[in-house]
């Protein structure tokens, strides 16, 4: 399980972001001593780091900066300062994304898991049972068959895939999907849901994915 | 200042001048002073004279001259006293202390003005900066709940809104630089704004396409995504009511600019409306007929684009289509703006 630690001065929106972690399945950790957040950001081993920019006392960049030349933990910047400086400023200090509030909840998490998977390198080599998937190539591959996948249904395969077991909705693989520029309808969804799993078949995984009423779908 | 001007000017110290002279030679002949001598007061009186106007035509003359083709030649009129020569005569230091300190205090007085404005805006900037806080912990609130309201969420969306208009508002109208140019991806900056109306697109059943967006162009991102997304803030509350709903973002680019099209299949505006659009708090046939609509929308989007440097033209046709078209020109001609 993946640890994230909170670094965010407001006491309620530190507690709603843990939660919403946690409804996620990740572990969370949050910083409550603002006279020295640093040592606490060096210490805790979380994989990954939410840093508000407008800390009391200190501000979220120079934090960064001095962090960045300690440790290379990934770091997702959070303001609700709208403005270009600030992020050219945190990107340039090593921040690995940067989230404005109020955040779409949906999207926040699908940054995360993007910035984790970016940080792991898991880019290749990533596997499905005895299926060998390459993003890359846009492919499912098991023994002589190969299942060229759509964009999409790349994108939806391995949002199923990050979180194998569990209920994805229907809302967060829209979300991941318009993220990705291709802004698909409710049907178009259905569509590429059904495609998936006849390719899925092909492969003989049939019943793969599976459809939770009203919840989402989830991959075996 | 040409010497007919100066002539009239003068014309009282010349009618006393000729008065005097009259008497002068008056007195002269009542004297029996010989012809010769008359003639000879006569033209230096006159040599007198006329030199003494010459001399004093000129060098008025020369002040004035200056002074008018510096005013004409000034972009910034109030700046007029850094480009005068002192004067050597009495009007003329009048004329320049009196400007020096009209300026000055009007310097100051403007120098006030834009201090409380620059405060006023930097208290907006924080203020918007508050605000969002809680509606940031509502939205999540609303998120981490059991059954997430949909209700609920919709208005915290049109809250933001609102408190993103604030400071887009406050913005626009400050003088100041307070952007930053950069390289920003067409494709990147769109679907930002698709994901946030992402529910209510898909509840009105909007098809939404784009072509080419796959370049960048030289804007600032976040206001660039503020723009689009007051863009697609009309085309929802103007969306068509009988025909499937279209919305269709193109990018084109050419040797000197990247033009960006934005299209919507609704409502669309009438001919009158169409050369109005772009001004504050008009709100024209749309904005009396249906959705409610406070004529701030594109006024701020027409000036963050001419702040920007960037071109922004509108065609539209009535109960068919609304295409706003903004034009990046590429490097060499945005250091122009």
């Amino acid at each position: 399980m993946n640890k994230i630690l909170i670094v965010e001065d407001d006491g309620v929106l530190c507690k709603e972001l843990a939660t919403l972690l946690k409804n996620a399945g990740y572990e969370t950790d949050v910083i409550t001593d603002f006279n020295d957040p640093l040592s606490g950001m060096l210490t805790s081993g979380a994989d990954l780091i939410l840093l508000d920019i407008g800390l009391p006392g200190a501000n979220g960049e120079v934090l960064l900066q001095d962090f960045r030349k300690k440790k290379d933990t990934p770091v997702i910047m959070l303001t609700s300062r709208t403005n270009d400086v600030d992020e050219v400023i945190s990107m340039s200090y090593g921040a690995d994304d940067y989230v404005t509030k109020p955040y779409n909840p949906t999207v926040l998490l699908l940054r995360i898991s993007a910035v984790l998977k970016r940080s792991r390198g898991s880019l290749q080599g990533r596997s499905y049972k005895d299926i060998a998937v390459s993003p890359v190539k846009g492919s499912l591959t098991r023994g002589e068959k190969e299942e060229i996948l759509t964009k999409n249904e790349m994108i939806i395969f391995e949002l199923l895939l990050d979180r194998q077991g569990e209920i994805v909705s229907r809302d967060e693989i829209m979300t991941a999907l318009w993220d990705n520029d291709e802004y698909i309808n409710d049907n178009a969804l259905s569509v590429n849901i059904s495609r998936l799993r006849a390719k899925l078949t092909e492969l003989g995984v049939p019943e793969a994915i599976e459809t939770r009423k009203k919840q989402g779908y989830v991959l075996r | 200042m040409r010497i007919r001007d100066y002539i009239k000017d003068r014309k009282v110290a010349y009618i006393i001048g000729i008065v005097a002279y009259a008497i002068i030679i008056l007195f002269l002949n009542a004297y029996k002073t010989n012809k010769q001598a008359i003639i000879v007061v006569t033209v230096i009186f006159f040599m007198a004279v006329i030199l003494a106007e010459i001399w004093n035509y000129v060098r008025k003359r020369d002040f004035y001259r200056h002074l008018d083709s510096a005013l004409s030649e000034l972009d910034k009129k109030y700046l007029i006293p850094e480009m005068l020569k002192e004067a050597d005569f009495f009007e003329g230091k009048v004329l320049y202390e009196t400007l020096s300190e009209c300026c000055k205090s009007m310097a100051e007085h403007v120098s006030g003005a834009e201090k409380k404005a620059k405060e006023f805006r930097e208290y907006i900037e924080m203020w918007v900066h508050e605000a969002k806080l809680p509606v940031a912990s509502l939205t999540l609130m609303c998120h981490n709940s059991d059954e997430p309201d949909e209700k609920m969420l919709t208005q915290l969306k049109r809250l933001d809104d609102n408190i993103e208009n604030v400071l887009y508002y406050a913005r626009s109208e400050t003088s100041e630089k307070d952007y930053l140019i950069k390289e920003v991806s067409l494709k990147k900056t769109f679907s930002a704004v698709a994901v946030k109306n992402m529910e209510t697109l898909q509840t009105l059943d909007f098809e939404v396409r784009t072509e080419g967006l796959d370049k960048t162009v030289l804007t600032d991102g976040k206001w660039l995504e503020y723009i689009l997304g007051q863009l697609m803030a009309n085309s929802i509350k103007y969306a068509a009511k009988e025909r499937s709903r279209k919305l269709l973002v193109t990018a084109k680019e050419s040797e000197k600019a990247v033009t960006l099209q934005f299209y919507d299949n609704g409502a669309g505006i009438s001919k009158a409306d169409i050369p109005y659009v772009f001004e504050k708090s008009f709100t024209g046939e749309n904005g009396r007929s249906g959705a409610k609509s406070t004529g701030m929308g594109l006024y701020i989007v027409k000036s963050l684009c001419d702040r920007l440097g960037h071109g922004i033209s509108i065609t539209s046709e009535k109960d068919s289509f609304t295409e706003v078209t903004i034009t990046f020109p590429k490097n060499d001609f945005y250091f122009a703006g």
